[in-house]
């Protein structure tokens, strides 16, 4: 069983301890929009010569989420899916985990954290390494 | 959208029925629903010079891709005709018919046939239900564990926490379409349906239960579009004007998804406003949907939602009546077939031919203004096509 990511260049694994996960996206150093995954053109500015890579996370706040009863057959249910807005602004939907999963288990606005580990197995047995997210555990000041 | 250099109307609707037909296939489907439409125009199938033909899945389920439209009106009858396939997920069919509004409009044309038709049932459940994951950016939703009911799901729940919304709110509105539905001959679901039923049928995603969101469906739409000229020579049924018909892909930059732009739009294209519409078929896929459409349209504020559905104002005796053929849970969503069903419910409610679910109008005996909201699939937090249309008769 090989981990093998969603796609290459969407996220940076921790190495080590004290390393930080954070997801690669892009913001624009005209307008300011920002967005995940990254892209070359700003959908805003709708220009290709201002977009600029930048980290994303750990933290976000979570916007909404729901827990499905029902799922694919790589998704076996119960699983919680929500969307969080990252602190530098761009939105993510994500998979929710380290949460029971519960209709009332979440707070819309509640501090999240981003982890990068498995999100499924594919047809072949591997496990494919993506972004999630989980209840942040830091004290919010 | 600038203005069409001449007027256009749709002179007949057609429907295959929606339902589970495992004995019918695509052929047999769109061949119903576009020879009802011809037969409703009373006109000679002749006279259709051009066609535009909305599906979204068949490619994927039954491996039929490239020339749809072309294979399944072959077997309607038609040959020697330029045939424009379409698709935007779920908006499909209200593209085929804005494709044939700007054809005609533009006067290429003066009779165009938009027909949308859909296949979801099949032995293969897993497969169809597979399927639906292309109408995402299959590269990071599918593969992320993302469904519509879960978007939906998540939607309603910002709601809730914002105006108040409650879940006996959505099951109300659910009720309410089943029991429009139960009145519409062509509806997959024709059994009325009470309120405490569906909030205690089993949760799909909090706050959806299973009676509130559409099922798989069958099912085929069509309309024929012509200049007004042409209508008046022909001398049909009363012809209904497509006052506008607008298309945008979602936002993510601006005020919202892109639905509060393309309303602003379609009422500005059309010289109406909220006020002027007297019955309006919007996009639920799971029944509840409806309320954020309403308000996005400009019905009513968010606030407000709560009280007018607990009054019956969009009932089919209500103020506006909203999904009087059931709506999508009700009605079915074949999806490439939906968008067109809307048009053919507004266009037999504009000219009193609803049967047992006719609305009145506010100032003549039937409505004479009809709004139609369709959107499809999902692009990074915003639907991936977002279509608004108004249709008016002249008064009869």
């Amino acid at each position: 069983m090989t981990d093998l990511p969603l796609r290459e260049g969407l996220f940076h694994i921790p190495e080590s301890p004290g390393d930080k996960p954070y997801l690669i996206g892009s913001r624009c150093r005209v307008c300011g929009y920002a967005c995940f995954p990254g892209k070359s053109v700003c959908v805003r500015c709708r220009r290709d010569d201002t977009m600029a890579e930048i980290k994303l996370g750990p933290y976000a706040t979570l916007e909404t989420f729901t827990v499905m009863r029902v799922g694919p057959h790589d998704f076996p249910p119960p699983y919680v899916i929500g969307y969080v807005r990252m602190k530098e602004g761009a939105p993510v939907f994500t998979l929710i985990t380290d949460c029971e999963p519960k209709d009332d288990a979440l707070k819309l606005g509640q501090e999240m954290e981003l982890v990068i580990g498995k999100i499924r197995e594919d047809s072949r047995g591997n496990n494919v390494i993506g972004w999630k997210f989980k209840p942040a555990e830091r004290q919010v000041t | 959208m600038k203005k069409l250099a001449r007027e256009v109307c749709i002179i007949g609707v057609g429907m295959h029925k929606f339902g589970k037909f495992l004995d019918k296939s695509l052929k047999d489907l769109t061949r119903v629903a576009v020879w009802n439409a011809i037969h409703d125009a009373g006109i000679d199938a002749k006279q259709i010079e051009a066609a535009y033909f909305s599906n979204v899945l068949a490619g994927l389920i039954t491996g039929q891709e490239s020339i749809r439209g072309q294979v399944f009106l072959r077997d309607a009858g038609f040959e020697g005709l330029p045939i424009v396939n379409v698709e935007g997920a779920c908006a499909s069919g209200a593209i085929a018919l804005r494709e044939a509004m700007i054809t005609v409009g533009a006067g290429v044309y003066d009779m165009v046939l938009a027909v949308g038709a859909e296949k979801l049932y099949l032995d293969d459940t897993a497969r169809s239900i597979a399927a639906m994951a292309a109408n995402t950016d299959v590269e990071f939703m599918a593969g992320l564990g993302f469904q519509f009911t879960g978007s939906y799901a998540m939607t309603l729940r910002k709601y809730m926490q914002q105006y108040g919304w409650t879940q006996e709110h959505f099951a109300r509105v659910a009720s309410k379409n089943k029991y429009n539905g139960s009145l519409n001959p062509y509806a997959q679901y024709q059994k009325p349906m009470s309120v405490e039923e569906i909030l205690s049928s089993r949760v799909i995603a909090w706050p959806l239960t299973l009676y509130m969101c559409a099922t798989m469906g069958d099912g085929a739409a069509a309309a024929i579009v012509c200049s007004q000229e042409m209508a008046r020579k022909i001398g049909g049924k009363l012809p209904v004007t497509i006052a506008t018909c607008c298309l945008r892909s979602g936002e993510v930059t601006g005020e919202d998804d892109g639905q509060r732009g393309i309303a602003r739009e379609a009422y500005d294209t059309a010289g109406l406003g909220p006020p002027d519409i007297e019955v309006a078929e919007v996009h639920d896929a799971m029944a509840p949907g409806e309320m954020f459409r309403i308000e996005k349209l400009g019905f009513c504020r968010a606030e407000e939602m709560g009280q007018l559905i607990d009054q019956g104002y969009f009932s089919l005796t209500g103020k506006l009546p909203v999904n009087t053929s059931g709506g999508l849970a009700a009605r079915g969503h074949p999806i490439g077939a939906t968008g067109l069903a809307q048009i053919a419910e507004l266009v037999w409610q504009l000219r009193g031919e609803a049967g047992a679910r006719q609305v009145k109008g506010r100032n003549s005996l039937y409505p004479r203004v009809g709004l139609a909201q369709n959107s499809g699939g999902y692009v990074e937090g915003s639907p991936a096509a977002l279509t608004v249309t108004i249709l008016k008769r002249d008064v009869a």
